[in-house]
């Protein structure tokens, strides 16, 4: 057993700042254990170097990035506590993917039967002794979460793991994620897909520009949306409706497709002061705010190439 | 001593172990025909237009003792050019095939994999050493009974050149993986390491031949300082005249072990691995 604790990441104050970008900004977030936490941000929002720094393959620049208290380079036995997957494409294009995870079962102190047992655990048996250089990125990445669960850790973390996998292995990979949370395992999982994670994730912590946006349960996060719920209407009488719901203190905003798009009421209202003024409706649904939605709005701006 | 076991099987289950055995034999073959008829010479002659050293130089190399040092550690010119660049390797590949990310994590405690890195290539060294060491016992004898020397084997001379071979072997792996840290790219340093150790050879001891000529006779001895004369000098049976002794060939490739060993270290702590 390891010193208690070490299951729970902690993020704190963490910067990591290059020549002239500030990769990292003034990070804090703590990861629980037996949940998926989905660590979400558009490309370049400072994910990777993040979870870099974490695994000590990055130096900070201020702050720490902790399992419990402990830096993972001071963990007694890292492969046990820790699995990750950072690249999919990293591992010798000569060496078969048995013996990768051989190598690293070596190198670690492991039999090398657990090679095979993960082999088997991620459906690469048939693969195991072709060369890497012959794998499809979605094999690559099971060769990597194969490699992560070597040591059969407490924590797992993947960076971008859905990168390359069709639809089968997303659903595969998010299956399997699920199970190992289940077992009270801490999962950290870096994505820009957000439709994805919304369906494996149970907390998000959500990144732009190197600084934390927002961090909680999906649910929160989704419902604390300002207007979460937002009405859609279509109409041949746009004017004479925005003038009537201005009046119930909506904010209405043109659509995309030349329907409106009305916050702060509910349909029932809307349908009413159409009725009243008179104006015709051809469309009137609520939509529920979904992650991208959020998303896109908390990062509004922050988002991009810097 | 895991770590160790680690990083040689990281060589076995890739194909490079077995290129550079396919690279190396022909190497050695051609440098054994060529050390036998050097070998083969006479005196020279008096009005051969050499200085008094050279000749003096040439002479004692053809004493039958000189002819079976040079001869007993046959194979290690390239020999060690390909346990030089196997240790290069060793660290370039990491960064090449982006396996140093699961290297270190899996041991986050960069000196240890770096220091197995070095046990690594002192092995790679030591199998060399072996392989041309035991080539030689068995052809040397018969090249030395065609030139009449006799075998020369029960010489200590013989075996203490055997040694300090063994011990060039060794000192140019640490080499390797020093000078692997320091020039990441396996291109590069593949590269660099190559012609500088092939070619720079000839092209630093004609520098020294020019610079002792028209500056002064004392800088030939700074000659020592470049890795592959120290090399050489250390290896050589006795000490030849116009030479500095063998120990300083030895001092001074120890010498670039440990720096490039120390810096090498030092640099893949504070790197950022991306």
């Amino acid at each position: 057993m390891s010193a208690p604790g070490t299951d729970e990441i902690v993020v704190d104050h963490l910067t990591k700042q290059y020549k002239k970008l500030r990769a990292v900004d003034d990070l804090s977030f703590k990861v629980r254990s037996g949940r998926v936490t989905g660590f979400l941000g558009p490309n370049g929002a400072g994910k990777t170097t993040t979870l870099r720094m974490l695994l000590g393959l990055v130096t900070p620049t201020a702050g720490t990035a902790t399992f419990g208290s402990q830096k993972y380079i001071d963990l007694p036995d890292p492969v046990r506590e820790v699995g990750a997957v950072l690249e999919a494409s990293s591992a010798h294009r000569g060496r078969t993917g048995r013996n990768h995870l051989r190598m690293i079962c070596r190198a670690a102190g492991l039999p090398d039967s657990r090679a095979d047992e993960a082999l088997e655990m991620v459906g690469l048996t048939p693969a195991a002794n072709r060369k890497f250089k012959g794998y499809s990125l979605g094999m690559r990445q099971r060769l990597g979460i194969a490699a992560a669960m070597l040591g059969d850790p407490k924590v797992l973390i993947l960076d971008e793991p859905a990168n390359g996998l069709d639809p089968e292995g997303i659903r595969w990979m998010r299956d399997l994620l699920k199970a190992l949370a289940s077992q009270g395992r801490t999962v950290l999982v870096s994505s820009h897909l957000l439709g994805e994670m919304q369906l494996l994730a149970d907390d998000v912590v959500i990144v732009a520009a190197g600084k934390l946006i927002r961090q909680g349960p999906v649910d929160e996060v989704l419902g604390d949306l300002s207007g979460g719920v937002q009405v859609r209407v279509r109409t041949p009488q746009a004017a004479e409706l925005t003038a009537a719901l201005a009046e119930l203190d909506a904010t209405v905003t043109p659509g995309a497709d030349g329907s409106l798009v009305v916050h702060g009421v509910e349909a029932a209202a809307i349908g009413h002061a159409a009725f009243t003024a008179r104006v015709e409706l051809h469309e009137l649904s609520t939509e529920r705010g979904d992650l991208e939605q959020v998303f896109l709005q908390l990062t509004a701006g922050k988002a991009g190439i810097r | 001593m895991s770590l160790v076991n680690a990083e040689l099987f990281k060589i076995r289950t890739t194909a490079l172990w077995w290129i550079m055995a396919i690279v190396l034999v022909p190497l050695y073959a051609v440098t054994l025909l060529i050390n036998w008829a050097n070998s083969n010479v006479t005196a020279v002659p008096d009005d051969a237009g050499v200085t008094d050293t050279q000749s003096a130089q040439i002479e004692a190399a053809l004493q039958p003792i000189n002819v079976a040092t040079n001869l007993y550690t046959t194979g290690q010119f390239f020999g060690i050019l390909i346990v030089l660049l196997l240790s290069a390797i060793i660290v370039t590949s990491e960064f090449f095939h982006l396996t140093a990310t699961t290297t270190f994590l899996t041991t986050p405690r960069r000196e240890a994999v770096i220091l197995a890195k070095f046990g690594a290539a002192i092995i790679i060294g030591v199998l060399v050493w072996l392989v041309t060491t035991v080539l030689n016992l068995i052809f040397v004898p018969l090249i030395m009974n065609n030139l009449d020397l006799g075998s020369q084997i029960g010489e200590p001379a013989v075996w203490r050149a055997i040694g300090l071979n063994l011990l060039a072997f060794v000192l140019w792996g640490i080499l390797g993986v020093g000078a692997g840290v320091l020039i990441r790219s396996q291109i590069a340093a593949t590269l660099i390491l190559a012609i500088t150790y092939v070619v720079g050879t000839a092209v630093v001891s004609l520098i020294f031949l020019l610079l002792s000529q028209y500056v002064a006779e004392w800088i030939n001895n700074l000659q020592v300082l470049v890795p592959t004369s120290a090399s050489q000098l250390m290896i050589s049976g006795t000490d030849l005249p116009g030479s500095p002794p063998r120990w300083v060939g030895a001092v001074v490739l120890i010498g670039y072990a440990v720096v490039t060993g120390f810096l090498g270290t030092w640099l893949t702590k504070r790197r950022d691995i991306s």
